[in-house]
């Protein structure tokens, strides 16, 4: 049964926010699913609800295209953790980052972490290439065609660049993460650092896709813990218990 | 696009409503129960009485009375209807004036006081924070002043409450609690009207399209969002689903749970809020509004009116699940969790489990049905039923009705593929075994039993046995059969055997044995009878059978009875009757005394006299028959031990039998048992010259009794050596051997005495110094325990002495510390401390406090 369905409160949010056709919703699928598969442009938005030990964490997709910028805010508001994602191959998607993007997570927490995050690191390193994991991969499968119909189409894909001409470098990613963090007012030796933050991923071969939301999932505890503790219902919540003793929540089994 | 949701029914037709006038168009609807109202652009509020019924075809219908209609004077539509029916009037919006009318008469109140001017909107809040329940309160939206307010509407009058100032123009809203949920011009917003916090939700343009702002429950919303969005949005602003994508052109939203029902031009659209997924599409031209009432969805073109009816949820799951939407079915079931009765939710949801099990069955995608059984509860018999033959026929199960699947069995699930079959009744094997270590079949354990044990029967499998072996329900009538159609003789022994059937049980299995019944199940089976004879308590039947199991193996078969209980050796199964039983059977006999002589220790003359002489013939006919000397002397070794070892046979008797045989050492033996010593000893010495037996012999003999026994037989044995009658019997090694091994066995003066002069001082040294020693010894052992008694004696002495104390004096001037009377006579009892009364006086004492009992010395002491 898709997670969704089950309507469990989540604790924290996390949100996906980026260009168009940047490799968003594969990031997701490849994390919750295990697979890299075919994809139709995100409308509107769409979420998932991650088990992380006691915790559950729903993970935003959001929608690139402009049409739904507008609701960038809303879906940021009170995000604990906000994945900025580009497409390495694509400059301009780093450029958007900032110039549309950003803005919008002026609702998200006032503790609120920032990722960077270059997808499609398999277009230009080598090494992000290789197959990761085992599973098997949907990628080239069409969609069933009833279902296409109703959707607006996928503009077409960026064509493939060779490891030549990789446009976005991860100096760049780093940089915008300092303006970032200007941007939000942070003291950049009271943040989180920079080469923490930045990740090169690819969603076609899993390459770092684990890492990245595990390493805020675990980020993202502190401000869990806070959010139980800060609210004095009378009601004792027994996983609260359980889980404010753990030190790190291990990943669900 | 999986479900049927809805069903659109006409409610109120063009005809009624407004002939064949075609200015006249619906511009407003409000529905409170059977009321519906309706405004149209001429100015007039129509009310009608909606009454639902079936139709014969079994479809639901609406027909629509027309119980008055009410024009308000002027030249402007009815904009906005709402009931307010606690207080029974209708608020009209109409020329951006609100005013209240009479629900019933729609007549405007008397009291005129009762409008608010230049309104764009209100709305009323479903949720009000004030539990008022005689008035409502609306939200109101001026038509120039970027202000909303909220009012109070009482049966009679209206009342201002708040005036909040929005940034821009509004031009919809929705109430709830104390959030207001605003369409402005460029954005939706959320402003609480009591603390005047406000949230931005998200831009729009409401020049290009018309907004949509619904509230969908506490404290929820739906907006139409650009890209044909409905997002949902909670009071803080945040998005706790994910949107629904509807197309451009919305006009009207309404929530009918779990779906969301959208009109555009041309379509009504329900996606479900529990996946976000389109689930039905209904083609309607000319839309015109949408909007639920207590859960009624009333749709409305221009000229007519019409209901979305909800098919029932159950039929819609049924849709589902005929359409193997599993999943989509659970989760509209689930979703619907809250808003049914928990009892009915809970049929309803175990039935739908169970269904979702029988498709996933049917798919072979075992472990999702398996889980879906367990969660629906499912009767476990359901599932057997699909196997043919399984159900035992004495079995009351009955399908459920409506069937839980499309099935009719096995062979058609699987049409004709074996593997398939194979593969299910692997499964189901599974399943039982799970269902019987849980107590999941409660109530129908026999038809769980008997299903499994044909399941094993079939399919050759190793647990049958485990199953018949432990505690278990099956049915013998319905299993019989059937392990005897796939051979499995053994285990219907079994079978019968735990129904109490012992002799069918046995039957069978003799019948295996000799080979009548095919059935290689155990290869052991003939031992296997013994053991279960053995311990069998029908004591007929095993002397039934016995005749077959000894006949077959003598020394196998006996087993029954020497590995029978002791306990359960009565009645006929007494020792006796065994014993005359086996006369048949000479080997099981001489077996069977064995277990009751040296096994069981049985001291009766009888056994043992009888075990001795059926030896002995052994014996005898052995030696006649020449058989290898080997054998013939484990047999007399057998015997001799037996004759040694008990006492209790009949010793003439044997002697009598042995008399005139070659067995001399059996006979002397035989005349030790008798105390014949010497005649015993002569045979051995003289006759078998085995001085090594006869010096055991008297050790052996001597090795219970005093020392006095053993030198009695020891001198005995010394005469015999030294009888100088006996001819060629010069037995002088043998008896200085004896002496000098054995000096502490005899009396050394009476030895002495006994030599004959010429023996060497030499010959005997080692028995003259082993005597010498033993008698030194013996004196001095006697000096020590002389001195020990002694010392002990004194330390006695010393411990009286010291007991006593000092002497007491008792005289005629004293008195007795109890009665005060002097003494008399000498005779006193010391109290502790030795103060000396009267006998009497420390009796009396003693006995009238018996529990405080003084501890007196009692003393003949003068
Ligand atoms: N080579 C490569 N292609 C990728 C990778 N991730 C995504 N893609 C491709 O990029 C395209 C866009 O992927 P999506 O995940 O739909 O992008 P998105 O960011 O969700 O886009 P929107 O939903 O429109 O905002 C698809 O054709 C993917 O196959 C990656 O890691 N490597
Ligand atoms: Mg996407």
């Amino acid at each position: 049964m898709p997670e969704y369905a089950k309507m469990k409160k989540p604790d924290v949010k996390l949100v996906i926010l980026g260009d168009m056709n940047v490799g968003k919703t594969s990031l997701l699928h490849r994390y919750m699913e295990r697979k890299f598969k075919e994809t139709i442009s995100t409308v509107g938005g769409a979420f998932f609800l991650k088990q992380w030990g006691p915790y559950n964490i729903s993970i935003w997709d959001t929608a690139g295209r402009e049409q739904f910028h507008g609701l960038g805010s809303m879906y940021c508001r009170g995000a604990a953790a906000i994945i900025l994602t580009y497409d390495v191959t694509n400059w301009q998607s780093l450029v958007e980052l900032e110039d549309r993007f950003l803005s919008l997570t002026d609702t998200a927490n006032s503790d609120c972490i920032f990722a960077v995050v270059g997808n499609k690191a398999d277009l230009t390193d080598p090494e992000a290439g290789l197959k990761e994991e085992e599973e098997e991969e949907e990628g080239e499968e069409e969609g069933g065609e009833g279902e296409k119909a109703e959707r607006p189409a996928r503009p077409p894909p960026t064509p493939p660049s060779p490891v030549a001409r990789r446009k976005v470098h991860r100096e760049d990613a780093i940089a915008l993460y300092g303006r970032i963090l200007r941007y939000k007012m942070l003291d950049e030796r009271a943040s989180l650092p920079a080469e923490k933050m930045c990740f090169e991923t690819s969603a076609k071969t899993g390459y770092n896709v684990d890492l990245l939301f595990e390493t805020l999932f675990d980020m993202v505890l502190p401000s869990i813990l806070k959010k139980r503790s800060g609210n004095d219902s009378p009601t004792v919540d027994l996983e609260e218990c359980r889980g404010a003793k753990r030190t790190k929540a291990g990943c669900c089994s | 696009m999986s479900v049927k949701a809805f069903e659109l029914v006409p409610a109120v037709e063009r005809e009624l409503l407004m002939g064949d006038k075609a200015r006249i168009t619906i511009e407003c609807i409000e529905c409170c129960g059977k009321h519906l109202y309706v405004g149209t652009n001429d100015c007039i509020i129509h009310h009608f009485l909606l009454e639902e019924h079936t139709t014969p075809k079994g479809k639901m219908a609406f027909s629509a009375q027309r119980l008055l209609q009410k024009y308000l004077g002027l030249k402007k539509p009815v904009n906005e209807l709402k009931a307010a029916s606690a207080l029974e009037r209708l608020i009209v919006l109409c020329d951006g004036t609100i005013s209240v009318v009479d629900m019933v008469t729609l007549e405007a109140v008397p009291s005129g006081g009762a409008r608010i001017r230049g309104v764009l909107s209100f709305c009323v809040n479903e949720n009000p924070v004030n539990g008022d329940p005689f008035c409502v309160e609306i939200g109101v939206i001026s038509a120039k002043r970027r202000t909303v307010h909220i009012y109070m509407v009482y049966e009679d009058r209206v009342q201002m409450v708040k005036e909040v100032a929005t940034p821009e123009q509004p031009c919809a809203l929705s109430l709830d609690g104390y959030f207001l949920c605003l369409a402005l011009s460029t954005q939706y917003m959320i402003l609480n009207y009591s603390t005047g916090a406000s949230q931005d939700l998200f831009p729009y343009d409401s020049e290009e399209k018309k907004p949509i702002v619904k509230r969908i429950g506490r404290e929820e919303f739906l907006l139409a969002a650009p890209g044909g969005l409905g997002m949902f949005a909670t009071a803080e602003g945040v998005s706790q689903r994910a949107p629904v994508n509807w197309s451009e052109s919305v006009i009207g939203a309404a929530i009918s749970f779990p779906y969301v029902v959208a009109l555009d031009e041309g379509f009504v659209t329900v996606h479900s809020m529990l996946d976000q997924q389109l689930k039905q599409t209904l083609s309607f031209r000319d839309g015109h509004i949408l909007q639920d009432f207590e859960g009624k969805v009333v749709l409305a073109s221009r000229k007519a009116v019409y209901v979305l009816v909800p098919l029932p949820l159950e039929r819609q799951i049924q849709d589902l699940l005929a359409g193997h939407h599993v999943e989509e079915a659970l989760t509209l079931a689930e979703g619907a969790r809250r808003n049914i009765p928990k009892d009915k939710f809970q049929v309803m949801h175990r039935r739908i489990l169970q269904q979702a099990g029988f498709i996933q069955f049917g798919q072979l995608q075992f472990l999702e049905a398996k889980e879906h059984f367990r969660k629906g509860q499912l009767d476990v018999r359901e599932l057997i039923s699909l196997y043919p033959l399984l159900l035992p026929a004495s079995s009351t199960f009955t399908r459920c009705h409506p069937p839980l699947h499309e099935f009719a069995d096995l062979n058609h699930l699987a049409q004709g593929d074996q593997e398939k079959v194979q593969r299910c009744k692997l499964f189901l094997i599974s399943y039982l075994r799970e269902v019987r270590s849980t107590d999941g079949a409660n109530g129908c354990r026999e038809d769980v039993d008997t299903a499994l044990l044909k399941l094993y029967a079939e399919a050759n499998h190793e647990s049958l046995l485990d199953l018949l072996a432990s505690d278990n329900a099956c049915l013998l009538a319905d299993s019989a059969p059937w392990l005897e159609k796939h051979h499995k003789y053994f285990a219907l022994g079994l079978l019968y055997h735990y129904n109490g059937q012992d002799d069918a049980a046995l039957q069978l299995w003799v019948q295996i044995v000799d080979g009548d019944l095919q059935d290689s199940t155990r290869s052991d089976l003939y031992e296997y009878v013994v053991d279960f004879l053995s311990f069998c308590s029908k004591v007929d039947l095993v002397w039934k059978y016995a005749d077959w199991a000894i006949h077959k193996d003598q020394k196998v078969g006996v087993q029954i009875f020497t590995r029978r209980a002791v306990n359960d050796q009565t009645g006929t199964m007494t020792p006796d009757a065994i014993t005359q039983y086996l006369q048949k059977y000479p080997q099981a006999l001489v077996l069977y005394l064995e277990h009751l002589v040296l096994d069981r220790r049985i001291q009766k003359e009888k056994f043992h006299t009888h075990l001795a002489v059926l030896y002995l013939d052994r014996v005898l006919s052995l030696s006649q028959s020449e058989a290898p000397a080997q054998q013939v002397m484990e047999a007399r070794e057998q015997l001799q031990c037996l004759l040694r070892e008990s006492s209790l046979y009949r010793v003439q008797l044997l002697l009598g039998r042995i008399q005139d045989t070659e067995l001399l050492r059996e006979r002397a033996t035989l005349h030790g048992k008798l105390e014949e010593h010497e005649q015993a000893l002569h045979i051995l010495v003289h006759q078998l010259k085995d001085f090594p037996s006869a010096e055991e012999y008297c050790l052996w003999m001597s090795a219970s009794q005093d020392l006095g026994y053993r030198q009695r037989l020891f001198h005995l044995l010394l005469g015999v050596y030294l009888d100088p009658d006996v001819p060629g019997g010069d037995c002088t090694v043998a008896a200085v051997d004896l002496l000098n091994r054995h000096s502490e066995a005899f009396d050394a003066e009476h030895v002495l005495r006994l030599l004959p002069e010429g023996w060497s001082l030499q010959l005997l040294c080692p028995f003259l110094s082993g005597a010498l020693r033993g008698t030194m010894h013996a004196r001095r052992t006697a000096q020590v325990a002389l001195g020990l008694a002694r010392a002990e004696n004194l330390q006695l002495k010393h411990d009286r002495l010291k007991w006593r104390g000092g002497p007491i004096f008792v005289s005629e001037k004293k008195g007795c510390q109890l009665c005060h009377n002097t003494f008399t006579e000498a005779d006193c009892v010391c109290l502790p401390g030795g103060v000396p009364v009267h006998t009497h006086c420390a009796a009396h004492r003693a006995k009238d406090s018996p529990r405080k009992r003084p501890s007196t010395n009692p003393s003949n002491h003068t």
